[in-house]
């Protein structure tokens, strides 16, 4: 069999396998799926942040025209909570108690029979509360703080020593604000249930997850349980959880005895599928006039919701983004009335490489060296954690292009030194990364008697291009062309996959796909071990490859035959084989894996008398590992830049003070990036096949966005002199 | 949204006449205010007398004015050579407004009467709102006010009047025409907005069963310059955070005439006469623009959350001054 | 499961207020007996199956929805159905035409103008309007005058690449 190593690092940039259907109209997303007979949903929200439900009124709601039921906590049914993940435990059972612990928790469910009336309706359903006063502010001392929640926290040397000795030392806060995914997809469910047995259409981007949380809920086994969802509608980690808004319509489905759908409202969308939490965060820096780091001490506190929990180790990055001796790392979450905030793109990673980038700028300018220069003076091969090489860190390279694409050297280091008419202009940069988070996974590989392939897990594709890479890498391992194989994914009968999150997905399924056929071919080959009339009796799986549809000795094209024969002469229909991936052990290989990298630079445009920052030119130099599809590993990095340039200049979630209430819960006040707010992106890929896996990918999706945020502060620091070291930076910050 | 009886019009009396009959209906045009309002459960009005087949859909030139019909959508007037050609202050500010798609169905006459933009009136859920429900007080001030406005308003309303095209229009003098079941009249468009001061729950002077018909625009001299600046954080598709139509008939350095009008700041499109004192008939030079901004956002009322806009709309109003007058600072 | 709930025959929808609309879409006519509150973007979706028109805020904010009514590109879910009558409305659905894709449909598959596809027939309705409306002169006019269309996965680069290549000729007749 070929090997990775054989293969170019950038894969050919095909177009993607569900374009077809993509720009036609006719790929179906959940909310688009509908069954004779259904009844529609609509959620109720409470309108307190703290304080018990006195008494619900549903009787104008219930006897309004077409009104089929309106659930609430005194008629519910009880339901079991799903189990944990590794993001957190399954959230909150809906409507269990009276007890409200955020605006706009669902407090009922109105069912109808079409959508106007339930709407309609559930502006009927009122409740009286008894108020409490809400904990809202991240930094109020009376909110409980949950310490190392993730076990990350990190130490080695002695990092308060050291910034006492140190020769230079900076001490920052640096503040990130409440941002909302957004999905352009309005999150939808559709419930039906067959006796015991219940199949969900939901907007998930892991409906292995969602199937679990629905068995526990329900208390039947996941072989009743299916979760469908062949196209997602973007979900940047909204739709890694079983939300109570699932759970919810299935009761509902289940109590009425009706296919239940429901479609969240794009204000529902900000309180109902997690957020990006706020944070502050601390950071000291030690480190010497030649440039080398001697200490750091990066502290944060996050946000976090009453009754549940959210991986975000804002500071955890800083244990090895760079060669420091002296490093602490401790982050808290607080408690507060607020929806449930939960992973959007680069969670953690965004915020902490913002602060560590920012901190890295400033010094660059108290030290006289150049921000390029500084990062590579404190570059590490090796993990700092645990002193193993990294699997894969191209990370100078990426520099290296990267600067010279973007005409670095043309900077002159003084800030406010260029400009153009009324425009300050600004060069800034930072360094990125993002660890993957792999699970293992599984992929089933079919070969059919006329030589096409069908490969499939219960994967999902939330617009990565899993559905392309996965028919890729299928073709390129079964030596089929594209045209003959088909990937299926988005159904929880299938293989189990992992999460389509953690920039995992590509690199675990990825391997189990890779697994899985080359079982298959091996099971192709112990087919014809006894075979006289095949020219391939006799020879070792081990000492084959395969190309044109055929299985054929290794170099040798000629000694071989085809799928189709082989098949038809066994009187074989099809055959398949089942693969699968489990992350490597860094201690098992001797690598520490890595994620990819990156190095962004951008060019800012500054009017300093209206506080206006336009973003004119962005460089993105990554090492993805092996790339598998240049074409839309690179719409990956757009995509993340894009959510960059939003998290720096224009997202803020904003929570009325008072009430708890998201204050901006519209896609008309929360401002999330447009198409003239972007600039031509220029990305290069650079680097080797990582070696920390078969396939040699790492995933690409969150890395674009990393670094974008302290690369545009960074360049307006430099285009007009001013630190900014709190995002948004919305234009009042510079008047 | 409630169930109502949906009415097309077929000709201008009968829509007056329907309204009249009924005080709780209301008028359908484009929609881009009116089915929003009733989606978020603002406005519930039992009868909808959908008026977009109206005849008054025309935009004509007579003499030195344009008639514009309260149906000729935002993308129909700037597509008209004359608006091109003599009001760029009235293209440009319907051009930087909305998107293509909401400029397609957004009418004239409704571009007038739309409603704030503030979260706090939009969502039925906030009780609070002086603007729905008189006396109950206002959110907005003790909230997170960033949209909102700082003149004409008071602590019992801050709410925002966001359109782009009636700032333009309310610089040039423009007229509405109006016709009620029993008789037309015309007014001034600088007459024609209440302010939230003077009351948060009525906004302009158009009584329930009176449509406004047509827009008068008075053409200004073929020498005058004209253009509109609108500052935002997202460069497209976003209300003004500030904004400025700027007029100025310029003879030899001096400034003859000046219109001013102001956005993103006023619970009303905000005419800055103040600044037109002060600009007419001093020198074109960016201290006489300075001098004018000085003189506009005296009576400023702010809340934390808006004080920015105060010294924000000054530089976009001397900023806008200098584009329209070509002089660089 | 796609079957579209066409006849739902509840008593209590007497109390509903509803009106008989013909709607012409993709050239095709249809009679709906519908409640008066159903927008067009509702009716193209749960009535006739229409599925490709998105919603994706239902406030006019983010353009998934955008359809052509009488070549104009405009947002279905701020128009109700029955404003719609009489007049021509244009789907995703309708601009696959005999000879295959439309050539922005073919240009954004090229230019990988999309990642998840949920705001694409938005984008390519308003992309074709747009060029009809002659504002693909530069990237600098089609990325202003395609900002009404939100792309949340961020392909916004792409989308003007696709959209700049019909309206060069970039190998593809454009018959717009």
């Amino acid at each position: 069999m070929s090997t990775v190593e054989s293969r170019p690092l950038i894969g050919e940039g095909i177009s993607r396998v569900d374009g077809p259907r993509k720009v036609t109209g006719a790929a179906p997303y959940p909310m688009d799926f509908s069954v004779p007979g259904q009844a529609y949903g609509t959620l109720v929200q409470s309108t307190i942040a703290a304080g018990r439900i006195v008494r619900m009124h549903t009787d104008e709601a219930a006897h309004s025209p077409g009104v089929v039921t309106v659930l609430t906590h005194e008629n519910a049914l009880e339901v079991g909570t799903g189990p944990a993940s590794v993001l957190g435990a399954s959230p909150p059972a809906p409507l269990r108690n009276d007890r409200i612990v955020h605006h706009g928790q669902h407090i009922a469910f109105v069912v109808a029979e079409t959508p106007e009336q339930a709407t309609a309706a559930a502006r009927l359903v009122r409740a009286d509360y008894e108020a409490a006063e809400p904990l809202l502010d991240l930094q109020d001392p009376r909110a409980e703080h949950l310490h190392d929640p993730w076990g990350m926290d990190h130490s080695r040397g002695d990092a308060a020593a050291a910034l006492e000795s140190a020769e230079v030392t900076l001490h920052s806060t640096y503040l990130t604000a409440d941002n909302t995914n957004n999905p352009l997809g309005l999150f939808a469910t559709l419930a039906v249930w067959d006796g015991d047995t219940l199949t969900v259409h939901d907007t998930s981007q892991w409906p292995s997850m969602v199937r679990a949380s629905l068995a526990m809920a329900f208390g039947i086994p996941e072989s009743s349980v299916r979760v469908l969802v062949p196209y997602v509608g973007g979900g940047f980690g909204a739709g890694l959880r079983a939300w109570p808004h699932v759970i919810l319509t299935a009761m509902a489905a289940r109590m009425t005895k009706r296919p239940v759908k429901l479609v969240l409202t794009r204000p529902q969308m900000f309180t109902s599928i997690g957020h990006r939490p706020s944070g502050v965060q601390w950071l000291s820096v030690g480190i010497r006039r030649d440039g080398e780091l001697v200490a750091l001490d990066h502290r944060s506190l996050s946000s976090l919701s009453m009754e549940d929990n959210d991986f975000e180790p804002f500071s955890s990055g800083t244990a090895f983004a760079y060669q420091c001796p002296n490093v602490i790392t401790r982050d808290e979450q607080a408690k507060l009335n607020i929806a449930v905030p939960t992973s959007m793109r680069a969670p953690a990673e965004a915020q902490g490489n913002f602060a560590l980038e920012s901190a890295l700028d400033e010094l660059s300018y108290t030290l006289g060296i150049d921000p390029v220069e500084l990062r590579l003076r404190n570059h590490t091969d090796v993990d700092p954690r645990n002193g193993l090489p990294w699997s894969g860190k191209a990370i100078l390279e990426c520099y290296e292009i990267g600067a010279r694409r973007f005409g670095w050297s043309d900077r002159n280091p003084e800030p406010r030194s260029m400009r153009d008419g009324n425009w300050l202009v600004g060069y800034g940069m930072a360094s990125a990364m993002f660890p993957y988070f792999a699970q293992p996974c599984m992929a089933e590989a079919t070969v059919n008697r006329d030589g096409s392939a069908f490969v499939r897990s219960a994967a999902t594709d939330i617009g990565t291009g899993t559905y392309t890479v996965m028919a890729q890498l299928s073709a390129e391992e079964l030596g089929l062309p594209l045209e003959k194989v088909r990937f299926d994914l988005g159904d929880s009968d299938m293989p189990d996959s992992m999460m389509a999150g953690g920039s995992g997905l590509t690199g675990a399924l990825g391997n189990a796909v890779h697994d899985a056929c080359r079982r298959l071919v091996r099971s192709f080959v112990d087919l014809v071990r006894d075979d006289a009339d095949s020219p391939l009796m006799g020879i070792s799986p081990h000492d084959v490859e395969c190309s044109d549809g055929r299985i054929h000795l290794m170099g040798c094209p000629d000694r071989g035959e085809s799928y189709v024969d082989i098949l038809a002469r066994h009187g074989t229909p099809q055959l398949s084989a089942t693969g699968s991936s489990t992350p490597p052990d860094a201690k098992e290989i001797g690598l520490s894996l890595a994620g990819a990298y990156g190095a962004k630079f951008v060019e800012v445009r500054v009017d300093p008398d209206l506080g206006l920052v336009r973003v004119a030119r962005v460089v993105s130099a990554i090492d993805g590992g092996r790339i598998l599809n240049e074409k839309t590993a690179r719409s990956q990095i757009i995509g993340g830049t894009v959510g960059g340039i939003g998290m720096a200049l224009l997202e803020d979630t904003v929570t009325d003070p008072r009430t708890g209430r998201i204050a901006n819960g519209t896609f008309a006040d929360y401002l999330v990036a447009v198409n003239a707010d972007v600039p031509e992106l220029d990305v290069v890929f650079v680097g080797e096949p990582d070696r920390g896996t078969p396939t040699g990918t790492k995933g690409v999706g969150e890395v674009g966005l990393v670094g974008i945020a302290p690369a545009i502060t960074n360049a307006v620091y430099h285009a007009t002199g001013k630190r900014i070291r709190s995002l948004p930076i919305t234009l009042d910050t510079l008047l | 949204m409630r169930t109502f009886d949906y009415v097309r019009a077929t000709d201008t009396q009968e829509a007056v006449r329907l309204l009249a009959d009924d005080p709780a209906a209301s008028c359908l045009a484009g929609g881009t205010t009116q089915l929003d309002l009733m989606k978020d459960g603002i406005l519930e009005p039992p009868r909808l007398i959908d008026i977009t087949r109206l005849p008054l859909h025309g935009i004509e030139r007579r003499g030195e004015s344009l008639h514009v019909g309260a149906l000729a959508t935002m993308e129909e007037l700037a597509a008209e050579p004359i608006v091109a050609e003599r009001l760029p202050v009235v293209r440009e500010s319907l051009l930087l407004g909305a998107s293509v798609q909401l400029r397609n169905m957004a009418t004239i006459g409704g571009n007038l009467l739309q409603r704030t933009r503030c979260r706090y009136f939009r969502d039925p859920g906030v009780a609070e709102c002086n603007k729905r429900s008189p006396g109950s007080g206002c959110a907005a001030v003790m909230g997170a006010a960033r949209m909102h406005a700082v003149l004409g308003v008071s602590e019992r309303c801050i709410a925002l009047h966001a359109s782009d095209l009636a700032v333009a229009l309310v610089s040039l003098d423009a007229l509405v025409h109006i016709q009620g079941p029993t008789q037309r009249r015309t007014v001034p468009l600088t007459e024609f907005y209440i302010t939230a001061a003077e009351s948060p729950e009525h906004e302009n002077v158009l009584d329930h069963a009176e449509l406004i018909t047509e827009v008068e625009i008075p053409l200004p001299p073929p020498t005058a310059r004209s253009g509109y600046l609108k500052v935002r954080d997202r460069v497209s598709y976003e209300f003004a955070l500030t904004s400025a139509a700027v007029l100025l008939v310029i003879d030899g350095g001096t400034i003859r005439q000046a219109r001013v009008g102001l956005g993103g700041v006023g619970s009303k499109p905000w005419r800055a006469y103040e600044a037109e004192h002060v600009l007419t008939g001093a020198p074109v030079t960016t201290a006489t623009f300075l001098d004018a901004a000085e003189a506009t956002m005296r009576d400023a009322w702010t809340v934390p959350g808006t004080e920015f806009k105060v010294p924000l709309a000054r530089r976009t109003l001397v900023r806008e001054l200098q584009t329209v007058a070509g002089v660089t600072s | 499961m796609r079957d579209v709930a066409s006849e739902r025959d509840v008593d209590s929808r007497s109390t509903v207020n509803e009106r008989v609309v013909t709607l012409d879409v993709n050239g095709r006519t249809y009679t709906l007996r519908l409640d008066t509150r159903v927008t067009l973007l509702d009716a193209l979706r749960d009535r006739l199956g229409l599925v490709g028109t998105k919603k994706g805020c239902d406030q006019g904010a983010c353009g998934a929805c955008t359809v052509h009514l009488d070549g104009r590109r405009v947002l279905s879910c701020l128009t109700l159905a029955a404003q719609a009558e009489g007049r021509e409305i244009t789907t995703i659905e309708g601009l696959t035409g005999a000879d295959g894709p439309h050539p922005v449909q073919r240009a954004f598959m090229e230019h990988d103008g999309f990642q998840c596809g949920f705001c694409t027939p938005g984008q390519i309705m308003s992309a074709v309007a747009l060029m009809a409306e002659g504002r693909a002169g530069s990237d600098e006019e089609i990325r202003e005058y395609m900002s009404g269309n939100i792309c949340r996965c961020g392909a916004y680069p792409n989308i003007v690449a696709a959209i700049r290549a019909v309206a060069s000729g970039g190998g593809h007749d454009a018959h717009l």
